[in-house]
């Protein structure tokens, strides 16, 4: 069969109504699930499951790829709005888009988001459609020594999210990693740092420790001092986003929009340490260096490509491998195997029609999601008009009933509370929480990737330099290093400078 | 109103309350437990019968993954719960024979859980990558004994982590654990991508979870645990190759309450499994993704799962594979 043929083929079998509306009212489900806190993306996804069992395998599909991809982007919402990601993915976001908001600009941030999100979302497709037999096959090289040298190199971000102190950035990292070793060990199985306690054995639960971290905080500080808002403009304006705004940030969208691609082509990695990885590139490259972290619209541009570029990618190994790159693909995977289809090489060959109408369905979610998230913009703005003596509590209530719904699990709501007055402590003393962030994501994949190494090596050390991709690795985070050391100390000497002429 | 009056109105709601509480089980929704998350197999299959289930039960059944620690946490919260048969687990091979064999520092133990059925069985297969020149046993066997062998798991207590070492024993490596390395990753998926990348050599599991690899030609099957073929897996079967004790080595889900879970529960549970297993949809859905229905009443899986847990426990006791502090 030719690719005209195919294409055809494809667009036969997406060609009716009912996928259409599927995809629609999959977007519009995602983007809500993903705006209430503790729902997420994934959530979302398992909800929406059942529903696609009765369906055509396509249209089920579809309806599910639209709720992952409303999914990453109405994370964004909340993260803007309130401080509180909607899915561990849109964490990065929160970093320029909550300033923002306080300065009034929300819907600025919410309408760069979306763009952000719509542009990466279409290069993460296209990626998908023209590269994923050679994406795959280069995600397939990635072994346990491989992943161990990419988290080592993702580990630099920290250097960007650490603000003006890289002390400071590097003490809440290590308490991020020191957090991170509770629950079993990997390799023997015994219990780390769980004092007996059986809901220590699964770690801390990712979500309470990141609504704890930066939500809770937030209301922390407003039961402190209830009047310490009072002055500040915090409504939306009439400020929406300009296409010259769009035009600023449109390298870091497109390389947030690779980083994603790449991130997500490879199984394992998901999509937070992509918008964390894209946002510390972006401002390393920015004319506005200083201003990020403090309400940079480039900053949320870049957070937000580089979660939606995961996107379509993970679809890569999914489709051509058969192996599911993440918790969201590995839930979409059962839809496939109740229809009987397997995803792997033989499904272009035996079920091509799918994967085109798969294809085409993919490129009408981008267009999809944008309107749909304009609609849930102009619907969920109202929040930030909500004077916040009344929605500060509302968003505890939220929190509350949010970190409770992940895992049915009271004490994962203390988790929460305990990660609040950590955060709350770590704010009062100006100590940055996403480098806390990124060492609990990435420590424990770090530790296993090296112990997986270990083991399949005999201890054998050479096995981390064992390929050209170890070696690229070594090399970036080698001069990614030596970048940071030196830019620290100029500033150390351009601090000292100033003060021998004041 | 008098003293009196209010006694018997008091006495009155009193007996009220008794005769509902011997009224006819269930009186109101159950919550059903799913200790792994969702989109998992476990999941899946739940999420499955509670269809039919609901249907034949008459009230709703409230599904709750409760996830960690391989199925612990979840598990933990019905063991405390009231055996009043309104908590009840949906259990997995590896969170209640596998890990209970494996694991001394579990919170609980087989005796805290009374089954009330198995109504899945999953076949395990054992699949090499085809580049590696593995195509029988008999050549892993050759591989194991010439070193470097390794294979891959969803982590510390999971039944790939005992199948592996289980499988090799089975064909006469005395110390499996010491010829061959165990490489925990985390999760089934990531088991599988290992011996597909050529992290591991080969790796043994639930066959659902390798027949998309099967299907494609990425993985090759070189053994089937069951005694009846496998229906897309080109491998020989227990039978096959002599070794019926290798038929211990299945998956399965079942229900499971609180250990005082009362007989009439139990037998209310029997009837009701009876009916729902018998759901046409179900039976699809569920052989499609490659799982076998057999259903047990209440006895027979408590003694199917007590001979499971007794096969592992001997052979982890064995290999001195028990996991202690």
């Amino acid at each position: 069969m030719s690719f005209i043929d195919s294409l055809l083929a494809g667009l036969a079998l997406v060609g009716n109504i009912e996928a259409f509306l599927a995809l629609g009212a999959g977007v519009a489900i995602g983007v809500i699930g993903g705006a209430i806190p503790g729902m997420s993306a994934t959530m979302a996804v398992a909800l929406t499951l059942p529903f696609t069992f009765a369906m055509q395998p396509i249209t089920g599909i579809l309806l599910l790829l639209g709720v992952y991809k409303g999914g990453i982007f109405g994370g964004s919402i909340p993260a803007i709005l309130i401080k509180t990601p909607g899915t561990p993915a849109s964490s990065a976001t929160i970093l320029d888009g909550y300033p923002m908001a306080e300065r009034g600009e929300a819907g600025r941030a919410l309408g760069m988001a979306l763009w952000a999100s719509c542009t990466a979302d279409l290069i993460s497709n296209l990626a998908l459609i023209v590269f994923a037999g050679w994406l795959a096959s280069f995600a397939l090289n990635f072994g346990p020594p491989e992943f161990f040298t990419l988290i080592l190199f993702s580990l630099t971000i920290i250097a960007g999210v650490s603000g003006d102190s890289l002390l400071r950035g590097a003490l809440s990292a290590v308490l991020g990693l020191l957090l991170a070793t509770i629950g079993l060990d990997l390799v023997y199985g015994t219990n780390r740092f769980t004092f007996g306690s059986p809901d220590m054995m699964g770690g801390l639960n990712f979500i309470a420790v990141l609504i704890g971290l930066f939500a809770i905080p937030e209301i922390l500080a407003m039961a402190w001092n209830p009047t310490a808002h009072l002055g500040k403009t915090r409504s939306l304006g009439n400020k929406w986003v300009t296409f010259a705004d769009y035009r600023r940030c449109f390298r870091s969208i497109v390389r947030g929009s690779m980083i994603g691609v790449f991130l997500g082509s490879i199984p394992g990695i998901g999509a937070a340490p992509s918008a964390f990885l894209s946002y510390s590139e972006a401002r390393r490259k920015s004319k506005n260096k200083a201003n990020f972290g403090k309400g940079e619209v480039e900053g949320v541009a870049a957070s937000e490509a580089g979660n939606n570029g995961v996107a379509g990618a993970t679809l890569i190994p999914l489709l051509a491998l058969g192996v599911p790159g993440d918790v969201i693909t590995a839930i979409i995977i059962g839809a496939f195997m109740v229809h009987g289809l397997q995803p792997g090489p033989m499904m272009f060959v035996l079920n091509v029609d799918i994967i085109y109408g798969l294809f085409i369905g993919l490129i009408v979610s981008s267009i999809f999601l944008f309107f749909i998230g304009t609609a849930a913009i102009r619907g969920f703005k109202y929040v930030a008009d909500i004077p916040k003596r009344l929605l500060i509590p509302s968003v505890l209530v939220l929190c509350i009933y949010g970190v409770f719904a992940v895992n049915n699990n009271i004490f994962d709501v203390g988790v929460m509370f305990a990660m609040g007055w950590v955060g709350y402590f770590m704010m009062r003393y100006h100590i940055p929480a996403a480098p806390f962030l990124i060492a609990f994501i990435l420590g424990p994949l770090l530790e296993d990737n090296f112990r997986q190494s270990m083991l399949m090596s005999g201890n054998d050390w050479m096995v981390l330099f064992r390929g050209p991709i170890t070696w690229f690795f070594w090399t970036v985070t080698i001069i990614t290093v030596v970048a940071i050391i030196r830019a620290g100390y100029r500033a150390a000497r351009n601090i000292g400078a100033n003060r021998l002429k004041g | 109103m008098t003293l009196k009056t209010i006694f018997t109105v008091g006495a009155f709601a009193a007996g009220l309350t008794a005769t509902a509480a011997l009224a006819e089980y269930p009186e109101r929704p159950i919550n059903m437990i799913i200790p792994y998350g969702a989109g998992g197999a476990t999941d899946i299959s739940a999420r499955t019968i509670a269809e039919p289930l609901g249907t034949a039960v008459g009230k709703p059944l409230v599904m709750a993954n409760v996830t960690g620690a391989g199925g612990a946490t979840g598990s933990v919260a019905v063991q405390n719960a009231s055996p009043d048969g309104y908590t009840m687990l949906f259990a997995r091979v590896g969170s209640h024979s596998v890990s209970p064999a494996m694991k001394a520092t579990l919170p609980y133990t087989l005796d805290d859980f009374r089954f009330v059925t198995v109504y899945e069985i999953n076949p395990v297969a054992c699949a090499v990558n085809p580049s590696s020149g593995i195509e029988s046993m008999e050549d892993l066997v050759a591989k194991v004994k010439e070193g470097g062998v390794t294979y891959s798991s969803s982590g510390v207590g999971s039944l790939l982590h005992l199948a592996g070492a289980m499988v090799l024993r089975e064909f006469g490596i005395e110390d499996p654990l010491e010829a061959a390395t165990h490489i925990p990753l985390k999760g089934g998926g990531a088991a599988a991508t290992a011996v597909l990348n050529g992290t591991a050599t080969f790796i043994c599991t639930n066959s659902s979870a390798l027949a998309s690899f099967v299907a494609n030609e990425q993985l090759n099957p070189i053994l089937v645990t069951t005694a009846e073929p496998v229906p897309g897996f080109d491998a020989p079967t227990s039978a096959d190759v002599g070794k019926p004790q290798l038929e211990q080595l299945v998956g399965w889900t079942g229900i499971a309450g609180p250990a005082g879970l009362p007989d009439d529960v139990a037998a209310k549970w029997g009837e009701w499994m009876a009916t729902a297993t018998k759901d046409e949809d179900f039976l699809t859905k569920m052989t499609e993704r490659g799982s076998v229905i057999e259903l047990m009443s209440p006895e027979e899986a408590n003694e199917f799962i007590e001979t499971q847990y007794n096969t592992f426990r001997k052979l982890v006791d064995e290999l001195g594979m028990r996991v202690e502090g």
